[in-house]
C-alpha cells in the first residue's frame, strides 16, 4: 500500500478501523471541551469580565459543537461509502482544512494519482479556513476535472473508476476529483493493420486516449460523444462517437439504445458490445466493422458511419457496416487510385480463390475432371493415385491441419515459432506427402487458400468456415453443391441488412455512385459524395478540385439530377427498414432484443429524459447542476463526464 | 420486404430470363422450327414483350397491387380465388424449367449419373429464398447482371470461331414450321406475367416504361444471339444438343491447352439459372400466402415439397412433361400467361394520388398478407377522392387522415400536372433549392449567377 502524499498537513493514511476510532477520539475530545466550557461559564460569577468569558465560552462550545457536528458528518459519510466499498484497496485519508475542520479523501489505491490529490485538493484546503459550501470548495480547488455527487452510492463508482471522494466537513455531499491514474500503454502501430504508407497511430485500451485520437484528427464542433456505461459489474465506459449532420441519427438512436439494454455482468473488450449491436447475432459474418486506427476511423466517420469505443479495448467498432468495406485498405487512400484499383480486385480475387478454390479442387477431382486440362490432368492424376483418403477428406484434413498450426502460432511464444514452422513446413508437409498420406496438388491447394485468405484480415475467420463448408458440399453434391451453396449465401447476404444499410451494398442493391470507392478506387476528386448507401444527411464531401466553379457546379447538378433517382431508390429502400429501425421491429430477433431492452430500461429505472440529456452532450459539471440527481447519477455512472464539442 | 427497385426488373428481364431459355429451348425449337427458329423465337419474344409493354402500361395508371385492383372490382374473396390460381399456375410453370434444370445438372456437372438427391437441396435454398419476399429476388438481379453479362460473353465468344452462320439459311424456309416453333413455346414464355404481379411494388418512375422495355429488347436479343449461334454451330444435329448452354462452346480450340475453362463461365450461368428459377416458385409463394392471409413460411415448405415430390415423380419424364404442357396444356399458358394480363388492363383503377409519392409508400400502410382481406388505405384515399360518387361505401369513411394529408398537400398545389403530381420527392428537392429564387424555372441559373457573383466579388 502506497503511502499518501507527505506534504499534506496532517494527513494520515488509516484502515476503516483506525480512521473511525481516531474520529470518534476527536470528535469525543471536541464534545469534551465544549461541555467543560459551558460548564466553567455557568459557575462563572456574573460581571464584566465573567461575561465576557461567558460570551467567549458560548463562542468556544458553540465552535466545538459544530466541529464535533462536522466530524461526525464526515465520519458518517466516510463510513457510508466504506460500507459500500468495504475493499482493502479502498483507503481513506484524512486531514483537517486549515480552521481545523476535517476533511478526508476516499480513494481507490492503485488506480489514484495521490500525488495530484495531495498537491491540489489537501493542500488548498490545508492552508486556508475550510469552505462552507461546495461551490466555495471548487472554487478554492482550482482542479480541472471536479463533479458533485450527492449519494454514496454514485461516490462508489467515481472511487471504482479512480477519481476520489473528497468530503469536507460542513459542506453537502461529495466533491468527485478527476484524479484517475492508469498504467497505459503507448499509442503504438498496431499489429493487426501495419501501413507500408501512411499513419502509424494505432487505439490503445484508454477510452479517453482514444476519443483524444480521433478529436485530434476531427477539429469540429459537429464531433459529438455520447458516454454510455456497459456491464452491470465492470461499470465499462462506452463512447459513441459521430459527426453530427453527417452520420444518420437513428443509428446512433438505436446503437445506444441497444448498449443501453446490454444486460451483461462485464465487457473486458468491445467484441463483446459488437454481439449486443448486431442485428443478427449469431450470424457467421460479422455485424460491425473494426478498425485499430484512428486515421481509418476518422474516414469511416467521415463517410457517415459511427463509431463506438469501449474502455479497455484497442478496437473500436463501426455502424453501419458494409462487406465491401473489408475489401478496402488504408493504404488505397495514399498510393495512386490504379494500384489501389488492382489491390483491390486482388483482395476480392484472392478471397474467392481461399473460399472457392479447395471446393472446386474435389469437386474437379470427384465429379469433373473435364474442368482440368490434359496434363494437369495427369499430374494430379498421378499425384493423388496412391491417396487413402477421399479428396474431400484430404482436404479437409490438410485445411484442420492448417488451422491448428495458425492457432498454435498465434498462442505459443515466439521462440517456439521457428521450431513450429519447421514441423509444420517439413514433417507434416513433406514427410506426409512421402508416406502417401495426402498429395502433393492438395498441400498446393490449401496453402494457396490459406494464404489468400490473409489477404483480407478482417474476413479470415469467417472465409475459413466459409471454405469448409464449401468442401463438405464439393465432397458430397459436387460442383452442384457449390452452385447451391453459393446461391444460399448470396440470398442469404442479399437480404441482410446492418442497421438498415444492405450489406452487400453497393453491389446489391446497386449504387453506382458508390462503387467508385469500393469496386474501384477513383481519383480523390471524383469521390464528391459520401457512400450515398450510409444515408446521410450531408452527402457532399469534396466542394471542387481543379476545376472552374461554374463547370464543377453543372457537373454535380448533373450528377445530382442524375443520380436522385438511385438516392430516392435507397431511400425509399430505407424508408421501411429505417421505419422497422426507429419502432424495433428489426427483424424477430430486434424485436425480441427491443422488447427486452425496454424492460430492462425499466428494471434500470432509467428515463428518456436521461438518453436524450446524454445524447445531446449535455453534462459535465454545470449541467449537473441543472440536471440534478437523475443526470448526475449518470455521470457517476459513466465515470466521466460527458464530452461536449 | 417485397420492394423491387426498377433497375432491378431491368436486370430479371435483361440478364435472368434469357438463361432460363439456353437450355432446351435451342434443341426444342431446332426440332419443330428448323433454321427458322429464330423467327419463331422473335414472334414469341414479341408476343411476350407486348404483354410486358401493356402491364408497364397498366403500372403506369396504378400505385396498386394487383391484388388491391382485384379486390376493389371483385372483392376480397375473388382476389384470393385468383391469387390461389396463379399460385398454382406458377407453381406449374415452374415445374418444367426445373425439370430441364435437373437434366441440365445431371448431365453437365456430373460424369456418372448421380442419384436425384444431389438435385433435392435445390429446393432448400428455393425455400429459403421464397422466405425472404420479393426483395430478395430484385436484389439477386443486381448480383446476376454482371456474372450473367461476363459468363455469357466468354461463352458466345468461344463459340463464335466455329459459328457457319449460312446455316440459318434461306429465311422463312417454311411458315408451317416457323407456327410449330412458336406453337412449341408458351412454357418458355410465362415471365410476362411478373410485372403484373410487382405491381405496387416497383416504384413507377418516369420513362420507366422505355427503361424496362429495353432491357426486354435486350434480353431477346441476346436470346436471339444465343439461337443464332447455337444453330450456326450445330446446324441440322442441333436437335440432339439438349443442353445447348454447355454444348455451345464445346468446340473452342483452346481447350486443348486449357482445360474446359467455359465450364466455369456455365457454371457461373448455371447459378444465374437457379436464381431465375426460383423466381416463379417465389412468386407461387407470394400469391399463395396472400391467397391464404398468412406469413410465407408455411406455403413456402408445402410448394417447395410438392415441386420436390414432382420433380422426383417425373425424374425421366421430362419429354413427356414438356409434349403435355405444351400440347394439352397450352391454353392454360395462354390463358393465364396472356389473357389474364390483358384482361386485367380493363379493371377499374384509380389514378396515383397527385404528389403521393410511391406506391411502396403507401403500401407500407397496407395490412401484412393475412390482412389482405381487409381494404388497404390506398383504395380509400381514392374512394375519398370520389366523393362525388353517389355512391360510397362505408369503410371509405374510416381513412380520413391519410386523406386529409392528401388533401392538403393538394392544397397547396392548386395547379400541378399529373406528372408533376407523380414526382413529388424529386420536385420537393428542387422546390427546397428554387424557394430562394424570385421565379420558378429559374433556379439553376440564378443560382450559379449568384455563385458567379459571388466569386468574382
Amino acid at each position: 500500500m502506497e503511502e499518501p502524499p507527505k506534504e499534506a498537513q496532517g494527513g494520515q493514511p488509516a484502515s476503516e478501523q483506525k480512521t473511525a476510532q481516531g474520529a470518534f477520539k476527536k470528535a469525543a475530545a471536541h464534545k469534551e471541551n465544549a461541555d467543560q466550557a459551558a460548564a466553567d461559564g455557568q459557575t462563572t460569577e456574573r460581571g464584566g469580565e465573567q461575561e465576557k468569558g461567558i460570551a467567549a465560552g458560548t463562542a468556544a462550545a458553540e465552535t466545538s459543537k459544530e466541529k464535533a457536528a462536522c466530524a461526525a458528518d464526515v465520519q458518517a459519510k466516510v463510513k457510508e461509502i466504506k460500507r459500500l466499498l468495504p475493499a482493502p484497496d479502498i483507503l481513506v485519508y484524512e486531514f483537517s482544512a486549515g480552521d481545523g475542520t476535517p476533511c478526508a479523501a476516499v480513494y481507490a489505491d492503485g488506480i489514484t494519482d495521490k500525488e495530484l490529490m495531495g498537491m491540489l485538493a489537501a493542500r488548498p484546503l490545508a492552508e486556508r479556513p475550510a469552505p462552507c459550501s461546495r461551490e466555495e470548495a471548487k472554487r478554492m480547488l482550482l482542479f480541472p476535472e471536479l463533479r458533485e455527487a450527492d449519494e454514496a452510492s454514485a461516490c462508489s463508482r467515481e472511487i471504482l473508476a479512480g477519481n476520489p471522494a473528497l468530503v469536507i466537513g460542513g459542506v453537502e455531499g461529495y466533491i468527485i476529483l478527476g484524479t484517475k491514474k492508469v498504467a497505459l500503454r503507448a499509442v503504438s502501430e498496431p499489429q493487426t493493420s501495419i501501413a507500408v504508407k501512411g499513419p502509424r497511430e494505432g487505439f490503445i485500451e484508454d477510452i479517453k486516449t482514444n476519443m483524444g485520437l480521433i478529436r485530434r484528427r476531427l477539429k469540429t464542433p459537429d464531433l459529438m460523444f455520447v458516454m454510455l456505461e456497459a456491464g452491470r459489474r465492470s461499470g465499462t465506459a462506452v463512447a459513441i462517437a459521430y459527426l453530427k449532420g453527417i452520420a444518420d441519427e437513428r443509428v446512433v438512436k438505436k446503437a445506444e439504445e441497444r448498449i443501453r439494454a446490454a444486460d451483461i455482468d462485464g465487457v473486458p473488450d468491445s467484441s463483446y458490445i459488437a454481439k449486443f449491436l448486431a442485428e443478427r447475432p449469431r450470424s457467421l459474418f460479422k455485424q460491425a466493422g473494426t478498425t485499430e486506427k484512428p486515421d481509418i476511423l476518422c474516414a469511416k466517420m467521415l463517410e457517415g458511419r459511427i463509431a463506438v469505443l469501449v474502455d479497455g479495448s484497442p478496437i473500436v467498432l463501426t455502424l453501419p457496416y458494409l462487406l465491401a468495406e473489408d475489401f478496402q485498405s488504408a493504404q488505397d487512400y495514399f498510393v495512386s487510385p490504379y494500384r489501389a484499383t488492382a489491390s483491390r480486385w486482388l483482395r476480392m480475387g484472392a478471397a474467392c480463390t481461399a473460399v472457392f478454390l479447395p471446393a472446386f479442387y474435389v469437386a474437379a477431382e470427384l465429379f469433373r475432371l473435364r474442368l482440368l486440362p490434359f496434363d494437369l490432368l495427369m499430374t494430379v492424376a498421378g499425384g493423388v493415385r496412391s491417396i487413402p483418403l477421399s479428396p474431400g477428406l484430404e482436404l479437409f484434413f490438410l485445411l484442420l491441419v492448417l488451422e491448428v498450426l495458425i492457432e498454435a502460432s498465434v498462442r505459443m511464444p515466439k521462440y517456439v515459432a521457428l521450431a513450429l514452422s519447421v514441423i509444420g513446413a517439413l514433417v507434416l508437409g513433406d514427410t506426409a506427402v512421402k508416406a502417401g498420406l495426402v498429395s502433393s496438388p492438395a498441400i498446393i491447394i490449401v496453402a494457396l487458400s490459406g494464404i489468400s485468405a490473409y489477404t483480407v484480415p478482417d474476413l479470415t475467420g469467417t472465409l475459413s468456415l466459409v471454405r469448409l463448408a464449401f468442401i463438405v458440399a464439393a465432397g458430397s453434391i459436387g460442383t452442384y453443391g457449390i452452385l447451391l451453396l453459393a446461391a444460399l449465401l448470396a440470398y442469404y447476404l442479399v437480404t441482410t441488412d446492418s442497421y438498415g444499410v444492405p450489406l452487400l451494398a453497393p453491389f446489391s442493391p446497386l449504387i453506382r455512385s458508390d462503387l467508385k470507392d469500393t469496386l474501384y478506387k477513383a481519383e480523390l476528386f471524383s469521390l464528391w459524395h459520401r457512400p450515398r448507401v450510409l444515408r446521410g444527411k450531408n452527402e457532399r464531401r469534396l466542394a471542387s478540385f481543379g476545376k472552374e466553379g461554374e463547370e464543377m457546379e453543372s457537373e454535380v447538378e448533373q450528377e445530382e439530377t442524375k443520380s436522385s433517382a438511385e438516392r430516392e431508390e435507397m431511400k425509399g429502400a430505407a424508408t421501411e427498414e429505417g421505419k422497422d429501425m426507429q419502432e424495433g421491429k428489426g427483424g424477430f430477433q430486434n424485436r425480441e432484443k427491443t422488447k427486452s431492452s425496454a424492460e430492462r430500461e425499466e428494471m434500470k429505472g432509467a428515463t428518456p429524459e436521461e438518453g436524450k440529456d446524454i445524447q445531446e452532450g449535455e453534462g459535465g459539471l454545470q449541467n449537473n447542476k441543472q440536471a440534478g440527481g437523475t443526470s448526475q447519477n449518470r455521470e457517476e455512472a459513466g465515470g466521466r463526464p460527458s464530452e461536449t464539442p | 420486404m417485397n420492394d423491387i427497385k426498377l433497375r432491378q426488373l431491368c436486370f430479371i428481364f435483361a440478364a435472368m430470363l434469357p438463361v432460363t431459355r439456353m437450355i432446351v429451348y435451342p434443341a426444342t425449337l431446332a426440332y419443330h422450327a428448323g433454321s427458322d427458329l429464330l423467327l419463331s423465337a422473335a414472334l414469341s419474344l414479341a408476343l411476350e414483350g407486348l404483354v410486358v409493354g401493356l402491364m408497364l402500361w397498366l403500372a403506369r395508371r396504378t400505385r396498386s397491387t394487383f391484388f388491391g385492383l382485384l379486390a376493389e372490382n371483385f372483392g376480397d374473396a375473388a382476389a384470393r380465388i385468383v391469387y390461389g390460381l396463379f399460385a398454382l399456375f406458377f407453381a406449374l410453370s415452374a415445374l418444367l424449367p426445373l425439370l430441364e434444370q435437373r437434366g441440365f445438372v445431371m448431365q453437365v456437372l456430373y460424369e456418372n449419373v448421380p442419384p436425384l438427391i444431389c438435385y433435392a437441396p435445390f429446393f432448400g435454398v428455393c425455400f429459403f429464398a421464397c422466405t425472404k419476399g420479393l426483395r430478395a429476388v430484385g436484389r439477386v438481379a443486381d448480383l446476376s447482371l454482371p456474372v450473367f453479362v461476363l459468363s455469357y460473353a466468354v461463352v458466345i465468344l468461344l463459340a463464335l470461331p466455329q459459328a457457319d452462320f449460312g446455316a440459318l439459311l434461306p429465311v422463312v424456309e417454311s411458315g408451317a414450321r416457323v407456327w410449330r416453333g412458336f406453337a412449341a413455346g408458351p412454357c418458355w414464355y410465362t415471365a410476362c406475367l411478373y410485372p403484373l404481379f410487382f405491381l405496387g411494388h416497383v416504384r413507377y418512375e418516369r420513362r420507366a416504361a422505355a427503361k424496362v422495355l429495353g432491357a426486354y429488347v435486350a434480353g431477346a436479343a441476346v436470346t436471339l444471339l444465343f439461337l443464332a449461334v447455337f444453330y450456326a454451330v450445330f446446324s441440322d444435329i442441333s436437335i440432339l444438343q439438349h443442353n445447348s448452354l454447355a454444348q455451345i462452346s464445346k468446340y473452342a480450340t483452346a481447350f486443348s491447352s486449357l482445360g474446359r475453362v467455359d465450364l466455369l463461365f456455365i457454371f457461373a450461368l448455371t447459378l444465374v439459372l437457379a436464381f431465375a428459377l426460383c423466381i416463379p416458385v417465389q412468386l407461387s409463394v407470394h400469391c399463395a400466402a396472400r391467397a391464404l392471409g398468412c406469413r410465407p413460411l408455411l406455403p413456402a415448405a408445402v410448394i417447395n415439397a410438392a415441386l420436390l415430390a414432382l420433380t422426383v415423380f417425373f425424374n425421366t419424364s421430362f419429354r413427356e412433361v414438356q409434349q403435355f404442357c405444351t400440347q394439352r396444356l397450352w391454353f392454360v399458358y395462354a390463358a393465364f400467361a396472356y389473357l389474364v394480363p390483358v384482361l386485367a388492363l380493363f379493371l377499374k383503377r384509380e389514378r396515383p394520388p397527385h404528389g403521393g409519392g410511391s406506391a411502396s409508400h403507401l403500401l407500407k400502410r397496407e395490412s401484412p398478407p393475412q390482412g389482405a382481406g381487409r381494404r388497404p388505405p390506398l383504395f380509400s384515399i381514392f374512394k375519398k377522392k370520389e366523393s362525388h360518387a353517389p355512391c360510397r361505401g362505408k369503410r371509405h369513411g374510416r381513412r380520413a387522415p391519410l386523406l386529409s394529408i392528401f388533401k392538403r398537400k393538394e392544397a397547396h398545389k392548386p395547379q400541378r400536372g399529373r406528372r408533376h403530381g407523380r414526382r413529388a420527392p424529386f420536385l420537393s428537392i428542387f422546390k427546397k433549392k428554387e424557394a430562394h429564387a424570385p421565379q420558378r424555372g429559374r433556379g439553376r441559373t440564378e443560382k450559379r449567377a449568384r455563385g458567379r457573383g459571388r466569386r468574382h466579388g
